[in-house]
């Protein structure tokens, strides 16, 4: 599904974000990556997400290997991964439906079945009541669960998410939390930053901690 | 085919939903953008106008040669034979009007009959008309006959009777070559309008433009409602200012009908023919649509 061989990135000869990292995530997983701010977290997500390009090695996502995608077929692989980032980019003038119909737009999915589908997707993370708001009126928490529900509509394999749970409170960030969780347990596959440990401990099967420079990978064991 | 069609029907949204969000800004643009075409519209509605005026005259340049009066009557058909031989490469014709034909000619025309009852004689002199070969140098040529002829004994006077026409030809090509530097410097006007306005509404709709390239679209999916945008724009304002001149051609045909009149013709200014406007639609609608995908392109690289 995900696969990293010997990959390097850096922004300056004395930051080295990822130093010849190398893991694979296979299908359903579902992964944390954890580390302080700054060590990298967000550029490894944009690295699955083919936003950002390594220095050395090869990334494999979903069977293509990222560097020899055009950049005309990079877009047909990020509709197969779903990203949400820390700051939740929605679209305040629109409202929240609106939001959610962009992607479908974006496949040229027909207008009916693209709203039975959105519907579908705010149903899955408890908005179906606030499809006609406008995300400003909506709560830190709605507003992640909006952009989950945007990442989430056209069905991806891959689900990755930059610090979902940054700026809510824990009742919240459960909630929130929950959502991956449900759709992990559907197949697809899960990548989560944040450096929040509790949640950690409580949701992960395996956590990737960076450090500057160094890559660490930590299966969890749980009891049934 | 049907995503296709999808796509391009929510970009056709996407664009009026923006226009319609700034319908001030966007009247404003369009109206510039009418006045500006409006110019080279309405020269093309007075040189088509006036076209097939010009080619009704006939540019043939004619000579014409008026004898004295007290010239010999065997003298004008001697010149003509002259001039046919020392000339016969620059000379289309030569033609001998004697002052009797001349005269029963102008007594069959009733306003001149009664006039010319009350002269005791003929008062008209022989005329010999040379029609000369059209080239380059025709002017030149017919300067220097003119110089020549007019010293030949029997000669009263040299008259070159088309030089009018030659010189309303060569307005009308300098008309020609004006309209086409107009049309070009509108054509740069509008391109400059239609790519900074879609450089505004680019750097506005950023977030926009980012959310959908994360979510898979690609870069025709971002740039088309921009390219609706800057060909709507121009076909609208293109249809306005045809609007204009139509508008416009109102009041001077009012004028120009008494002045036509004055000459005992009828003439009046109309646009182009409806050909030649579709062709303008679709060159404006085309020129908003490639300025537009260049601001775009140029602007959302972020």
């Amino acid at each position: 599904m995900i696969d990293f061989q010997n990959v390097s990135k850096s922004f300056s000869t004395d930051h080295a974000i990822l130093a010849n990292a190398s893991f694979t995530v296979t299908t359903g997983e579902f992964v944390f990556i954890a580390g302080p701010s700054g060590a990298g977290k967000s550029t490894l997500l944009k690295l699955i997400a083919g936003l950002e390009a390594p220095d050395a090695g090869q990334i494999t996502v979903n069977g293509q290997l990222l560097k020899h995608l055009s950049a005309r077929a990079r877009p047909y692989l990020r509709r197969s991964v779903g990203v949400i980032l820390q700051n939740t980019h929605l679209l305040y003038d629109r409202n929240a439906i609106e939001n959610v119909l962009l992607p479908l737009a974006v496949v040229g999915q027909a207008p009916e079945t693209a709203r039975t589908r959105a519907r579908a997707a705010l149903d899955k993370v408890g908005l179906s009541h606030k499809e006609n708001a406008n995300p400003i009126e909506l709560s830190g928490g709605e507003q992640q669960r909006l952009a989950i529900a945007r990442a989430i509509v056209n069905r991806p394999a891959i689900l990755i998410a930059d610090e979902p749970t940054a700026n809510l409170d824990r009742d919240t960030a459960r909630k929130v939390m929950n959502v991956f969780k449900d759709f992990n347990q559907v197949g697809v596959t899960t990548l989560v930053a944040t450096h929040d440990e509790e949640l950690m401990a409580e949701y992960a099967q395996r956590v990737f901690v960076i450090e500057p420079g160094r890559f660490r990978d930590f299966p969890v064991q749980r009891s049934a | 085919m049907k995503q296709w069609l999808r796509q391009h029907r929510y970009a056709l949204n996407v664009t009026l939903r923006r226009l319609v969000l700034q319908p001030f800004s966007w009247l404003a643009n369009t109206l510039v953008i009418a006045l500006a075409l409006s110019l080279p519209l309405i020269g093309a509605s007075i040189l088509t106008s006036v076209q097939p005026l010009v080619r009704e005259v006939s540019i043939t340049p004619e000579m014409t040669l008026f004898m004295k009066p007290n010239a010999n009557p065997n003298m004008a058909a001697d010149i003509a034979q002259r001039i046919q031989k020392a000339n016969h490469a620059n000379v289309s014709s030569v033609k001998v009007i004697s002052k009797d034909l001349a005269l029963s000619e102008l007594s069959q025309n009733p306003a001149w009959a009664q006039a010319l009852n009350v002269l005791e004689g003929n008062p008209l002199p022989d005329v010999v008309v040379v029609g000369l070969v059209s080239n380059d140098q025709i002017v030149a040529q017919a300067e220097s006959f003119s110089q020549t002829w007019q010293n030949w004994p029997g000669v009263d006077f040299v008259q070159l009777d088309s030089a009018w026409v030659q010189r309303l030809e060569a307005l009308m090509s300098f008309g020609r070559i004006g309209l086409g530097l107009i049309t070009l410097v509108v054509g740069l006007v509008v391109l400059a309008a239609i790519f900074n306005t879609v450089r505004m509404q680019a750097l506005s709709q950023r977030e926009e433009i980012a959310v959908a390239r994360l979510v898979g679209a690609t870069e025709g999916f971002v740039r088309r409602p921009f390219l609706y945008q800057g060909g709507l724009t121009c076909g609208i304002a293109a249809c306005l200012s045809m609007g204009l001149c139509l508008w416009a051609l109102n009041p001077l045909n009012q004028a120009l009908l008494g002045l036509a009149k004055s000459y005992g013709t009828e003439f009046s200014l109309n646009l182009p023919s409806a050909g030649v406007l579709l062709l303008c639609l679709f060159a404006a609608i085309t020129l908003g649509a490639i300025s537009a995908r260049w601001s775009v392109t140029r602007n959302t690289r972020f």
